[in-house]
């Protein structure tokens, strides 16, 4: 029985699967059933699969050109970080060793120039303390004097120099001066034109040697005092330059120039204390009147004066020789309405290692109104000094001799000759440069004088400055008739700090 | 004797001139770089500043004043003493190269 049973559910599931083939047959027969044409149909699902496929290697392509471009474009992105990073870091290390560098002294100049701007001011000049002492008048003082020098560059060519006098004479108030106040202007190389008030170019006094820090005495020379025989400073014009003529060193120089000319003091007036205050009176001439010291307008207005100074050099600089200068120098100008006050004048300089000398002789005439005689009047001085630099004694401690290199001993005659001088123009109130001895008055003037400077620095002076007046005898004084006695014992001893800054 | 003074004035003023200028041409050559023109002008500067600035005072020496002051001093300087110009310039050179 069991054997039946087997065959009957084998037979079951063999007609179950028949018709379970048959139903899945059927589903398939009718979806082909759809097209009319089997064939055509594959046909065009091949050409749309190809189409597909076309538009899909377009894309393709596409996406590679695409690609493409950035792939370049990172390419140059790269390039040019690159590029700034080098250029970066160059800058940088450029930056930083600019940096590190200190700037060249060129450089930090024309900043600085900039910075200043085109004018320039400059203040040098100078400034004294003396302690004097005249034995004749008495006197034991003190006596201060400062003279700034304002300098003011206009442009390369144009230079203004201006100086004030500040001084405290003893017994006084405070006195201002003006000596110079010009516009110096290179007109070219060789020829320059100074306008304006200027110190006296006639020998080397007045322009060159009459600075405190400069003089190598306190006082000035006899004609150059108190009672000088040419105008200390002027008001006008001049031309002025120097040339080579020679060998490197062998140089020459002129200074012409016109201006307002001489005035002198006048004893007659009531009110005048010469020589520095103007006459305020009618003026009564006489012989050995004092030159007016400061130049001024209301002084003189008869007619321009004129002078000339020229100069010559005639060693060569290459040459062990050392330095000489040879000068002459004129000065004519009407002091009253026709009447001349001429002079002329010759100097000279030479130094060589630690040796100065100097020298000068002047004459002059003044016209005087009819009936008074000519004034006449003839100065000169010469000086020498030797500093003692590299000096070394053997016998004194080498502390005294670093001292000792530092001095300069000096020693100077110098002499006035007049006719007559004026008893009311004498005045004895020292001052700077002036002991107040009524000897440098005399018709017949003479001094002796000896120094010693001690040089801190080439302008820091220590002076000392002992003075033997010796007037000759002769002369008279022309406004009282009498004749001039004799200054007995006239000594002086000056020391004076001086500084040049 | 004023006319005769002034023509004689003018007459020299003139002179000078004519010199200055046969000086100027005698000493313009120079075709040296601007490095070794300024080399030539401070040794010129130094030769002739101990000579020069002697004269009148004691030399100062360059460290006294800045390049500036040193331009204003020595047109100051130039006008006190007549300087010739190249030595003038010359001294200049050496001055504020010498600080
Ligand atoms: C002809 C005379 C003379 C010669 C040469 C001379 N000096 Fe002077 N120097 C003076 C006088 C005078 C003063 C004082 C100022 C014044 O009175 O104008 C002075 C002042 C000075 C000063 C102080 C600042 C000033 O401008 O006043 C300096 C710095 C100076 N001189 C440097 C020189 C140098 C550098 C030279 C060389 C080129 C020189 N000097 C040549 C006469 C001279």
């Amino acid at each position: 029985m069991r054997g039946l049973a087997r065959w009957t559910v084998l037979a079951a599931a063999a007609i179950a699967a028949v018709a379970v083939a048959a139903a899945a047959m059927a589903d398939d027969m009718t979806v082909s059933s759809g097209a009319s044409d089997p064939g055509m149909t594959q046909e065009r699902q091949i050409r749309e699969i190809r189409q597909e496929l076309k538009l899909l290697e377009q894309r393709v392509d596409q996406l590679e050109n695409e690609n493409d471009r950035l792939r370049k474009a990172n390419a140059e992105l790269q390039k040019n970080t690159q590029k700034l990073q080098t250029s970066t870091t160059e800058q940088i290390s450029a930056l930083q060793s600019k940096v590190a560098e200190s700037p060249s002294p060129e450089d930090f100049l024309s900043a600085m120039d900039r910075f200043l701007g085109r004018y320039r001011v400059t203040l040098v000049g100078g400034a004294a303390g003396s302690f004097i002492y005249d034995r004749n008048s008495n006197i034991n003082t003190f006596a201060f004097d400062m003279e700034p020098i304002i300098l003011w560059q206009l442009s390369d060519k144009l230079l203004f120099e201006g100086t004030i006098e500040a001084n405290l004479p003893a017994g006084g108030s405070a006195d201002y001066q003006l000596p110079v106040a010009d516009f110096q202007y290179f007109l070219n190389d060789y020829v320059e034109l100074v306008m304006g008030i200027f110190d006296q170019p006639f020998g080397d006094w007045y322009e060159d040697q009459s600075p405190f820090w400069v003089n190598r005495f306190v006082t000035a020379p006899l004609p150059y005092n108190v009672n000088p025989l040419i105008p200390p400073t002027e008001i006008g014009v001049q031309l002025r330059g120097g040339f080579q003529w020679g060998q490197m060193g062998q140089v020459a120089d002129y200074t012409v120039w016109s201006g307002n000319g001489p005035g002198y003091s006048n004893s007659s007036c009531t009110n005048n204390t010469p020589p520095s205050p103007l006459p305020t009176c009618t003026s009564t001439a006489f012989v050995g009147d004092t030159l007016v010291g400061v130049n001024n307008i209301k002084l003189n207005t008869h007619t321009p004066s004129f002078g000339g100074r020229f100069r010559i050099y005639p060693l060569p600089a290459d040459s062990d020789w050392g330095r000489l200068e040879l000068g002459v120098s004129t000065y004519d100008g009407k002091w009253a309405n026709g009447l001349w006050m001429t002079s002329w004048g010759v100097d000279f300089n030479y130094f060589r290692d630690n040796l100065q000398t100097r020298g000068e002789w002047i004459e002059s005439y003044r016209q005087m109104p009819a009936g008074l005689g000519a004034d006449n009047r003839q100065g000169w001085y010469v000086q020498a000094g030797y500093f003692l630099t590299g000096l070394t004694l053997p016998f004194v401690p080498s502390a005294a001799n670093e001292y000792i290199d530092k001095l300069e001993p000096l020693i100077r005659y110098s002499g006035i000759n007049q006719r007559a001088a004026v008893l009311a123009n004498i005045i004895t109130t020292p001052e700077i440069g002036f002991t107040g001895s009524p000897a440098l008055y005399a018709p017949h003037a003479r001094e002796v004088a000896l120094g010693l400077d001690y040089w801190l620095a080439p302008s820091i002076v220590w002076q000392n400055e002992f003075d033997l007046e010796l007037p000759e005898a002769g002369g008279f004084y022309s406004d009282t008739g009498q004749p001039v006695g004799a200054y007995p014992n006239d000594r002086a001893f000056v020391s004076q700090f001086a500084v040049g800054f | 004797m004023k006319r005769k003074l002034i023509s004689g004035f003018a007459g020299a003023a003139v002179a000078l001139a004519l010199a200055a200028c046969a000086g100027g041409v005698a000493h313009a050559a120079n075709d040296a770089t601007p490095a070794q023109q300024k080399r030539q002008m401070f040794l010129r500067g130094a030769e002739l500043w101990p000579i020069y600035c002697n004269t009148c005072h004691n030399a100062r020496p360059g460290g006294e004043f800045s390049p500036t002051e040193w331009n204003m001093i020595l047109m100051h300087m130039r006008t006190q003493a007549n300087l010739p110009p190249q030595d003038a310039k010359a001294i200049l050179e050496y001055l504020k190269a010498s600080r």
